[in-house]
């Protein structure tokens, strides 16, 4: 039967980190800590796994998501201030100038031939670039913070009191997303975006267009990121320049990296470790020591890099197969 | 209008070829490890911290500062090649950018805890002041800066052609295993290089702080100022590193001038993705 092929071990553990996803609101729903904690973790994680489509698969070192993500709040809260249109339709519209931006930028880019560092620099400069443009760009607020207004309903408008409803939204949009990683690496475009991530020479005399298989990669990495940001200017609840962040940018690229490069659930577990053990900093010191969780963020992407280039996700594996093992399972036998 | 143009134009002229200086080191450090440091610009806030220091402590003035911090940062330069560097030379070049990523986001994230978010700036110089010239002003801080960097410059290049280890350093970025072969020892020659390229930003920190504060994300406003530079100059050619320091220096003063105080970031990073999408060998590039 059809259903038997999927029901496999893997697609268990799937379930099961769902069905627990689920349960967190049910059990700490009235825990608005936990909430914002959670919240922020899965944020993170769909940025983080968006991020592998174009780091992790095609090997762009991409520093730029604040750019998708700031085009697609200011997008999103702008449409609801002016024309009272909601943000469930405002952060599709952000998603797709996100895209646009991805493509008026990348066409040219790869076109060029512009990889590595370069990339790397040109996607970290353009932030600041839009950064201090809508600093400058009064319409959209400048440099004051504009709130979001409630209007017609909270469902409406998403603008919510409590975290909960948000958490459900980004879950869905983190299954969609991981689904659709795990969609893109079994697909033409994935071997190709693998494959030019180790060798771009090569993959070209076999016939792959390789400025198209990256264009896409960064069009669809900027479609997520700009709906995400659509849902994080409603979460915050104001639109500011600051959301055009370097700052975050490096992060989720660091998520990526420690996660594991292309590894569909890298992102995830790198979110959950690294953004959980930096709430729980901030928490616990807050005051000067602040900033000690970059210091830790830091250590753990140059010892991940130094020591663990393929991530700490392959550490995760080989942890499993040795307690299937364990229990008398022999590793090589995927149960069918 | 033209008057201000001009002024504009002398100040940036004199500011580019200090941005020369700044981007120098991580020039040699690109041009001969194709290693990519992207904390470069973190050595620098670090080395104007250090000059500030060295500054208060002592009652020095900000230019003499170098005398002290050039070793400093030439020993911080050797231990970071070799604990970090000299492990990442055969890897991916993404595991090589974490690694300096890494290194970023620590020396900034170190220096807010331990240096505070408030700038830092050193009372006063032997260099303030200015001098009218034809109804220009031209601040006396920054025509020594410039000329001081015009002659490290040229010292550097003198050390690149006439030295034993300059050449080495030269025939390690043209070809890495001839020069082995040749007996170039290449982790000792590129330990040099990265520790240099770590001293000359004490020069450029010292320079700095004789008319500038320091905090500890500015960092990064001075790295991607080199690789506008460099992206300008493209490697291997000097007098290109100071052509493109002068046209960076020159668009943000105008940009200052013209547009908004607040546009003055956007020059470099303007220039910096047009000529990448332009010309990615850069104006003077040798490779």
């Amino acid at each position: 039967m059809d259903l038997k092929r999927y029901l496999n071990e893997r697609s268990l553990i799937w379930l099961a980190l769902l069905l627990a996803a689920l349960l967190i609101p049910v059990f700490f729903g009235t825990n608005q800590y936990a909430m914002v904690l959670v919240t922020t973790v899965l944020l993170y994680a769909v940025l983080a796994a968006a991020w592998n489509i174009i780091g992790g698969m095609a090997g762009q070192l991409d520093l730029a998501v604040g750019a998708y993500l700031g085009l697609g709040a200011f997008t999103t809260g702008t449409l609801l201030i002016k024309w009272n249109i909601t943000p469930w339709v405002g952060m599709l519209v952000g998603g797709i100038i996100a895209t646009g931006f991805a493509f008026l930028i990348g066409f040219p880019l790869f076109g060029f031939k512009i990889k590595e560092v370069w990339y790397a620099l040109s996607s970290s400069a353009m932030v600041e670039v839009l950064r201090v443009l809508f600093l400058m760009w009064d319409g959209v607020g400048g440099p004051t913070e504009v709130y979001l207004p409630t209007v017609i309903s909270p469902l409406y408008s998403l603008r919510f009191n409590t975290y909960i409803p948000y958490y459900v939204i980004i879950l869905v949009l983190l299954i969609g997303v991981i689904f659709l990683n795990h969609r893109i690496r079994s697909s033409r475009l994935g071997y190709s975006l693998l494959a030019l991530g180790e060798d771009e020479d090569a993959v070209e005399v076999l016939g792959v267009d390789s400025r198209a298989s990256k264009l896409k990669a960064l069009m669809i990495y900027a479609f997520i990121a700009g709906v995400v940001g659509g849902l994080y200017g409603c979460i915050y609840g104001f639109l500011h320049p600051s959301f055009f962040s370097t700052a975050l940018s490096t992060e989720i690229a660091i998520l990526g990296i420690v996660g594991g490069l292309g590894i569909t659930y890298g992102p995830l577990l790198a979110a959950i470790v690294l953004v959980s053990l930096k709430e729980y900093l901030r928490s616990q010191l807050g005051g000067g020591l602040e900033g000690l969780y970059l210091v830790i963020y830091a250590l753990f992407l140059i010892v991940v890099a130094l020591y663990q280039p393929r991530g700490i996700a392959p550490l995760l594996e080989t942890g499993y197969q040795k307690i299937k093992s364990l229990f008398g399972v022999r590793a090589d036998v995927k149960s069918q | 209008m033209v008057e201000t143009a001009t002024q504009s134009v002398i100040t940036g002229v004199m500011m580019g070829v200090i941005y020369a200086l700044i981007a120098l080191g991580l020039s040699i450090v690109f041009g001969v490890m194709n290693v990519v440091n992207f904390a470069h610009g973190e050595f620098v806030m670090l080395s104007m911290y250090l000059s500030y220091f060295v500054g208060t402590a002592l009652a020095w003035d900000a230019v003499a500062t170098p005398f002290i911090t050039v070793p400093l940062l030439f020993v911080f330069g050797l231990i970071t090649y070799y604990l970090l560097i000299d492990r990442t030379l055969r890897q991916m070049y993404v595991v090589q950018l974490a690694v300096t990523v890494g290194l970023q986001i620590l020396m900034r994230s170190v220096a807010l805890i331990a240096f505070k978010a408030q700038p830092r700036a050193l009372q006063y110089s032997l260099i303030q002041g200015s001098i009218e010239i034809g109804g220009f002003t031209i601040l006396t801080s920054r025509l020594v800066s410039a000329a001081v960097s015009l002659i490290i410059i040229a010292a550097i290049a003198y050390f690149l052609n006439k030295t034993w280890s300059g050449a080495a350093m030269r025939a390690a970025s043209d070809d890495l295993d001839a020069a082995s072969l040749m007996g170039v020892n290449y982790h000792r020659t590129y330990a040099l290089t990265f520790a240099i390229g770590a001293a000359l930003t004490a020069i450029a920190g010292g320079l700095l702080m004789s008319f500038q504060q320091t905090d500890p994300v500015g960092g990064v406003r001075y790295g991607l100022l080199s690789w506008c530079v460099l992206a300008l100059a493209g490697l291997g050619s000097l007098p290109g590193l100071i052509v493109a320091g002068i046209i960076v220096g020159i668009a943000e003063t105008l940009a200052i001038s013209f547009i908004d105080p607040r546009a003055r970031l956007l020059a470099p990073y303007l220039i910096f993705i047009l000529v990448l999408w332009l010309k990615p060998r850069g104006l003077f590039g040798r490779k």
